[in-house]
């Protein structure tokens, strides 16, 4: 009897152990080679000195509420210097609209949009949330955003105060589903000592660089040539994110559009144009000129041993909290023939509700578009604001090394709106374009597999 | 006295009651409306569509999944023999009478208390190239020339290594203390006859101790099987399923499929399917131990 009880135990017992092994974890953003994710990075800047600068745009009333208080939940997935200053943005914010009270709750990155839809789709969403454009059409398409145009025309929002490019990025089927606060595209930062030491820094601080496929290639040699042996010419991670951000920007540069069609449905990646891209790239391993299987190429700069690096400029507060380190930045060069590169923005959506509070929308709007009207104190951390009247402003001009990068966002080449944005960089750009860098494929065979596996992804 | 043994029975209802009604609410019904799940395109906010079978037959054709897998099952073979022995050897070194015997003891058992995260990251710092402790370590003793590395998480061969090294430290430690302690149930008698008769300490091992722990070792082997085949979060943080999705353990596609592609009933169904595979397993193993106890 009691072995009997006790085999009936274990059999529960591997029962559970098995059924456990079916319940998915809740795992990070799976950044596992010391990859800086877009958000994990910036400095731990003191970002107390907010000086209001008031809104640029004058038509949006600043009390839309009717004099009624309303309190809006917020949802940001920020953490260190970036967390930071949207925290000093909305207390700002805060004490100048006293009948809007924004309450903000941080989430982890990892979890943020799991998070969001869920709670969206339980109707416990929040009232102002954060999107990046390249999510935003997987949102849309869920039903987690609402539309914006009634809401902005109604408060006075000045579409036009934004830079287009930027903005067009979040008009999906002629509707407005976000105000965009910022890119922060792909750029290049270098080392000005070392440059110096290699007789590669201009007067005016910057370096000797002719912009072109070769131009770039014989700067990286002489940097190799004349630094010493521990100098890594080039630092960059050898797989996922920024190498393919780097692809990313080469191809749009030879013209290329996104990997797949208008139709969103059909993979459309330019098999000459993408293989012409990764063999510039894979040769910058193969040669050398990139340290190979660099376990933290952040690190790597961030300690004067490499000359220069590329990454999204999130990376500039980090940067400037560094003691000793004596950088510039730069749009990354003009390789090819058009210049382009990989860029992202945050953006503020107004998630959907259960029931619509037509004042609550009203005081989001005019909260999200304080944001990018304060962009200046957002750019502490590294982003380009939204609204050129805020690049052009003294306060950002007053800020070093951001006005070197601000022209990039006209030239950022954003993906197409497609609910797969983030799977088709993640389960085949990234898997494949990693077995280019790491020399085991040729980039007409990857080039050559990946068509067919966005299309199956298309398709699922 | 048949009535005090129900009266007996509905006490102890009683007392199961609230643990019964957690685990129905938490367990049992979830595991139903998973099953209704694997019919559906399901996402993360609500069911949008009735499949009927089709979850099931991509699930038999698509190949990823099948890769996947054969990884977990890969993780396995390498893993549990492996684990088997290295906790035999370690218990044995415990188990002798010696002044370091309790420092053995925690020693041993100590990496077991680590959080998986924690593991992993040590697991990095250990193989990652140039700064890791392992190269460093083969530059120090010139084992590996000072111009040279090797890439112990991203080359494939090398990074089952990596994977396994990593989990056999992590998580042998229960494994020893369950051997550690059949070995201390072995009657001393039988080691003092032996001793008597002239039996060499290896004859022991191998004619005592080793017998003596095969009911534990089948219970082992079991746990171990189910517990591999569950691996996830040590690939996914060391190697993230790279290169090539060739360590991609099965769950981790499960997770990428529920939880990125936001496809929770297909998720749902290559879970129960794993779920099939590993019943099927221990049934398989139940029944071979049953016919071998018989035949004895």
């Amino acid at each position: 009897m009691q072995k009997r009880y006790g085999m009936m135990l274990a059999s529960a017992l591997s029962l559970t152990m098995m059924l456990s092994a079916c319940s998915g974890g809740n795992g990070g953003n799976g950044g596992n080679d010391g990859n800086k994710g877009d958000e994990g990075s910036a400095s731990p800047s003191s970002s107390a000195s907010a000086s209001a600068s008031a809104s640029a745009s004058g038509a949006v009333s600043d009390d839309p509420t009717g004099g009624k208080k309303v309190d809006l939940s917020f949802w940001t997935l920020f953490s260190g210097g970036d967390g930071d200053n949207m925290q000093a943005m909305i207390d700002q914010f805060n004490k100048t609209h006293p009948n809007i009270q924004v309450k903000n709750t941080k989430l982890e990155w990892g979890e943020y949009y799991t998070k969001l839809i869920t709670a969206v789709g339980n109707g416990n969403g929040p009232d102002v949330g954060i999107s990046h454009t390249s999510r935003l059409p997987d949102l849309i398409d869920q039903g987690v955003v609402s539309g914006l145009d009634e809401v902005a025309s109604a408060t006075g929002v000045d579409w036009n105060s934004f830079n287009p490019n930027l903005l067009n990025a979040t008009v999906v089927d002629g509707v407005h589903y976000a105000v965009p606060i910022d890119t922060h595209p792909f750029i290049m930062y270098y080392n000005k000592k070392l440059l110096k030491d290699a007789g590669l820094l201009g007067e005016d601080g910057k370096p000797v660089l002719e912009q072109s496929a070769d131009g770039f290639v014989k700067f990286l040699t002489a940097l190799k040539d004349k630094l010493p042996k521990n100098v890594t010419p080039f630092a960059l991670s050898n797989s996922n994110d920024d190498p393919y951000r780097l692809w990313w920007a080469l191809y749009s540069q030879l013209g290329g559009n996104d990997v797949i069609a208008d139709d969103l449905k059909t993979a459309a990646l330019d098999a000459d144009k993408g293989a012409k891209a990764a063999q510039y790239i894979q040769d910058l391993y193969t040669n050398g000129y990139i340290k190979k299987n660099d376990p933290d190429f952040y690190k790597n700069f961030q300690s004067g041993t490499a000359a220069i690096m590329m990454t999204g400029v999130w990376a500039t507060g980090t940067w400037e909290s560094t003691k000793g380190l004596e950088f510039g930045a730069m749009p990354i060069p003009k390789i090819y023939d058009q210049e382009a590169t990989w860029g992202d923005s945050h953006t503020i959506i107004l998630p959907v509700t259960k029931k619509e509070d037509e004042t609550k929308r009203k005081a989001a709007i005019v909260f999200a578009n304080y944001l990018a009207d304060n962009g200046a104190i957002w750019a502490k951390a590294g982003h380009i604001p939204s609204k050129p009247s805020v690049i052009e402003s003294a306060e950002f001009k007053a800020l070093p090394n951001r006005s070197d990068y601000a022209s990039v966002a006209g030239t950022v080449k954003f993906s197409k709106p497609s609910t797969k944005n983030w799977q088709l960089r993640d389960n085949v750009s990234f898997k494949f374009l990693n077995e280019v860098w790491a020399g085991k494929m040729t980039p007409a065979d990857a080039m050559a597999k990946m068509q067919p596996a966005y299309q199956k992804l298309l398709d699922e | 006295m048949r009535i005090s043994k129900m009266r007996a029975d509905v006490q102890a209802l009683l007392f199961l009651l609230p643990f019964l009604l957690v685990y129905v609410l938490f367990t049992i019904w979830p595991m139903i409306k998973g099953v209704e799940m694997t019919f559906y395109k399901w996402t993360l906010i609500k069911k949008m569509k009735y499949l009927g079978w089709d979850n099931y037959t991509r699930m038999f054709q698509d190949q990823e999944f099948w890769a996947a897998v054969w990884h977990s099952t890969l993780f396995v073979i390498l893993t549990t023999p492996t684990m088997i022995v290295l906790a035999i050897v370690l218990a044995l070194i415990a188990n002798r009478q010696s002044r370091l015997q309790k420092f053995y003891r925690s020693v041993f058992f100590l990496p077991s208390v680590l959080s998986v995260a924690v593991v992993s990251f040590l697991g990095l710092f250990i193989f990652q190239p140039y700064t890791g402790f392992l190269n460093s370590l083969l530059h120090l003793i010139h084992l590996l020339p000072a111009d040279q590395e090797v890439f112990w998480l991203t080359e494939l061969g090398l990074s089952w290594i990596a994977l396994t090294l990593i989990t056999l430290w992590w998580t042998v430690g229960f494994n020893f203390i369950l051997y550690l302690s059949a070995m201390q149930d072995i009657p001393d008698d039988i080691f003092e006859a032996a001793k008597l008769d002239g039996a060499s300490s290896s004859q022991m091992f191998w004619s005592i101790t080793l017998p003596y722990l095969k009911p534990i070792t089948k219970t082992i082997t079991m746990l171990q099987i189910i517990g591999s085949f569950k691996v996830f979060m040590q690939i996914y943080i060391i190697t993230g399923g790279g290169p090539l999705d060739k360590t991609r353990p099965v769950i981790q596609y499960i997770f990428q499929a529920g939880f990125r592609k936001n496809d929770l009933g297909y998720a749902a169904t290559m879970s129960y399917m794993l779920f099939v595979i590993l019943l099927v397993l221990s049934a398989l193993q139940y029944w071979l131990n049953n016919r071998k106890e018989a035949n004895a």
